[in-house]
């Protein structure tokens, strides 16, 4: 693709230091819940070595978490092949995250591009389309939060696995509201006017009614692509 | 610090799983030509997918997460800041579920 030369696309190291310094308020979400993790697969019997191939491999918080629920020790073709499905539709939603990042990353040759997109978390995605938003290009922004997001969910799991049980419990001191009340920061800023009034008020009932009928995660890949073509066939007046 | 070939080979199938989650939707955006109605849609796109995930959250939460919810929404209206709607948001659903069971 030929990089057009007025694209205001850039990746430099000063973006990727911006982005790291901006997770910082995630971190105690994202340690508690990483030990939580770690946790869990210890008690599942699996290695320090394994929990940490798999945080570092896999780095999908709710995926692993479902994943280990029903975890094996004997895999089979089949079992293999529903564990790839299970992931698959568990975080559908990255597919709609990395389609909203095209306008942005496409100017960048593939390589740098499709190598950014594999620290692809919904932190980062999130902070990173705030800061589009409001006129950031440097795809270095998404990267640098990515990739501490990445270093803290690992050592997380290896922190967690190695003391086992006696992590508070994540409700009792509210941790689990660290990521959706971070969301809420990130999406308050995008509020324009009649189009996010429609395309956020369908992708909110969307969503919710498909939480009651459907099992599993379909509620938000569904909820968003509704709220999405509701808002973006919204004309402004 | 062993490991164990099954583990490994189950760990790589759900690691490839969501690479090609990470980048199907950006390889397929390729193919779909972005006219101003496509990029109207795409800009509509991640408000809603925020929107998505934290909706069913709430109406499904206990007391503690609405209350932690509304602190985030008043006090990130508030401030231009992400740890003060973090830490309020925490500090209210403690509180909620230590004192309000």
């Amino acid at each position: 693709m030929p990089r057009s030369a007025h694209t205001q696309t850039t990746l430099t190291l000063a973006g990727c230091l911006d982005g790291a310094r901006t997770i910082f308020p995630l971190m105690p979400g994202l340690v508690v819940f990483a030990m939580a993790f770690g946790a869990a697969a210890a008690q599942k019997g699996l290695s320090l070595a394994e929990a940490g191939l798999f945080s570092g491999l896999v780095f999908a918080g709710l995926a692993q978490m479902v994943a280990l629920e029903g975890w094996s020790t004997h895999w089979t073709a089949a079992s293999l092949l529903a564990l790839g499905f299970l992931t698959m539709t568990v975080n559908m939603r990255h597919v709609l995250m990395a389609a909203s990042l095209r306008p942005w990353f496409a100017p960048l040759p593939a390589w740098q591009s499709y190598s950014s997109l594999v620290l692809l978390a919904d932190n980062n995605w999130a902070l990173a389309m705030r800061y589009h938003a409001q006129g950031g290009w440097d795809v270095g922004y998404f990267i640098g939060a990515g990739f501490v997001t990445w270093v803290i969910w690992v050592l997380g799991t290896l922190a967690g696995h190695v003391v086992g049980g006696g992590i508070p419990d994540p409700k009792a001191v509210g941790v689990d509201l660290v990521v959706p009340a971070f969301f809420i920061a990130m999406l308050l800023p995008n509020w324009r006017g009649r189009r996010e009034a429609v395309g956020w008020g369908v992708a909110a009932a969307v969503a919710i009614v498909v939480s009651f009928l459907l099992p599993g995660w379909w509620f938000i890949v569904i909820g968003a692509l509704a709220g999405a073509l509701a808002g973006g066939f919204t004309d402004e007046r | 610090m062993s490991v164990d070939g099954g583990t490994l080979l189950a760990i790589l199938v759900m690691a490839l799983a969501t690479v090609f989650n990470r980048t199907a939707g950006f390889f397929l955006m390729r193919l779909i030509p972005v006219t101003p109605r496509v990029r109207k849609v795409l800009d509509c796109l991640p408000g809603s997918v925020l929107v998505a995930l934290l909706a069913p959250g709430a109406v499904h939460g206990d007391k503690g997460m609405i209350a932690g919810l509304a602190a985030a929404v008043i006090t990130a209206k508030l401030v231009r800041n992400d740890i003060i709607p973090v830490a309020a948001a925490m500090a209210v659903a403690a509180a909620t579920r230590a004192f309000l069971p």
